[in-house]
């Protein structure tokens, strides 16, 4: 699995310290998701990154914009292992379907609630991927920050 | 006269050893242990709460407070930017509010007590009893300088040399606040263990009263901290994209900012 850096925040120059805050902002803010919707999309995986402080995954999706790679973001790593996550359990190629909560100005993306992978599913809050509804008692989590 | 005999002297010798140790321990009594990993207590029916979130509604703030909370609040931007977005430690005292539903660990021996927080592996060291450092030797810090002392059963500890808090997400401080906290060991109806933890927040810049805040811990059961340290994903980039300059033969010369640029790219 290719590593991918996620944000930092260290001594940099302005320029830097500016590109980084946007890289970061797009990362990491709770707002510019809709957690009160769910929607399932169906791709193929392109990059897993279960890294902290949030995870990216990178799928190739098709629909009736076209194919493109979209990326979704999702909660940290200590929640994907507590979640039920294993090491390699994503893998580039395969095919995946993703519970997001979808961004508010409908651009592609989203926040990863659940998803489904070789027949194997990790939710956060007990929501399945396939029907949006949850599995079992509770609701969808919000990223903790 | 008489000496009295041996085994005599023996049973007397351990019969007031016994009462000077049991009067001791009535002085004394016995220090809980806070060792061991813990997470937010729930009560029956609960959902584990964040504890990450703005600044709480009433605050008893002083106008040079309420100032810098709403200038703080302009700083965020847009996107609502947070310490630990940016792998910071979250600070006194967020930390102990468990921000993200994380666990925390404590381990304590006579003399210290250390607390980390997984995110970070953020880490705050509790000094216990006469040996402390000079006050004039203190380096501010995120998380303080943390004195600690026993009151019957109760940890006392008072941290001050914090660095400015205004990003402290629940209780917003300044670098002239004074927090004490107070720990505790107890069961609740069902057995569990709780960890009770209580802070008043003292701070003439921000408040005109001091703010209390209450937490309760219950032990993380199987439970074990996780690897969490977000900067090492930008180093590992950073060699990375060296190692490709220098299988194709190019100068090795990247620097963290590419790394950032290159991220941007493929955003």
């Amino acid at each position: 699995m290719t590593r991918l850096i996620r944000t930092l925040a260290i001594a940099l120059g302005a320029p830097a310290l500016a590109l980084f805050a946007a890289t970061a902002g797009a990362h990491h803010s709770a707002a510019q998701f809709d957690f009160s919707q769910r929607v399932t999309i169906q791709g193929v995986v392109k990059e897993f990154n279960v890294t902290n402080p949030h995870t990216a995954a990178f799928v190739d999706v098709t629909d009736a914009k076209g194919t493109r790679t979209v990326q979704y973001e999702g909660h940290s790593a200590s929640h994907f292992f507590r979640a039920g996550y294993t090491r390699d359990m994503v893998h580039p190629g395969d095919k995946i379907a993703i519970l997001i909560a979808p961004r508010h100005d409908g651009h592609d993306g989203g926040f990863i609630q659940a998803f489904t992978v070789n027949g194997k599913t990790v939710g956060f809050g007990g929501l399945s991927p396939e029907t949006g509804k949850p599995a079992a008692s509770g609701s969808a989590e919000a990223p903790p920050k | 006269m008489r000496q009295p005999s041996l085994p005599l002297c023996k049973i007397v010798l351990s019969a007031v050893l016994s009462l000077l140790c049991a009067a001791t321990s009535a002085a004394e009594p016995e220090r809980p242990d806070f060792t061991g990993l813990w997470t937010s207590y729930r009560e029956p029916g609960q959902r584990g709460a964040s504890g990450f979130g703005g600044p709480r509604a009433d605050l008893p703030l002083t106008a040079e407070g309420k100032r810098r909370m709403e200038e703080y609040g302009k700083l965020l931007g847009p996107e609502r930017a947070n310490p630990a977005a940016y792998c910071v430690d979250y600070g006194v005292p967020t930390m102990m509010e468990l921000p993200g539903g994380y666990p925390i660990e404590f381990t304590q021996k006579p003399s210290q007590l250390t607390i980390i927080y997984e995110v970070e592996n953020e880490t705050r060291r509790v000094y216990i009893g006469d040996r402390q450092l000079p006050a004039d030797q203190r380096l501010p810090s995120r998380s303080g300088y943390s004195a600690g002392h026993w009151e019957g059963s109760t940890l006392v500890v008072r941290t001050t040399d914090l660095l400015d808090g205004q990003d402290q997400g629940n209780h917003p401080h300044s670098d002239k606040a004074a927090i004490e906290e107070r720990f505790s060991l107890g069961k609740d109806a069902k057995g569990t263990t709780v960890l009770s933890y209580e802070a008043a927040i003292t701070d003439p810049v921000y408040y005109t009263a001091p703010v209390k805040i209450q937490r309760k811990y219950e032990p993380l059961k199987d439970g074990f901290i996780i690897p969490y340290r977000c900067p090492d994903e930008f180093w590992y980039a950073l060699v990375e994209m060296r190692r490709t300059q220098l299988k194709a033969g190019h100068p090795v010369d990247a620097h963290m900012s590419d790394v950032y640029k290159e991220r941007e790219a493929k955003e």
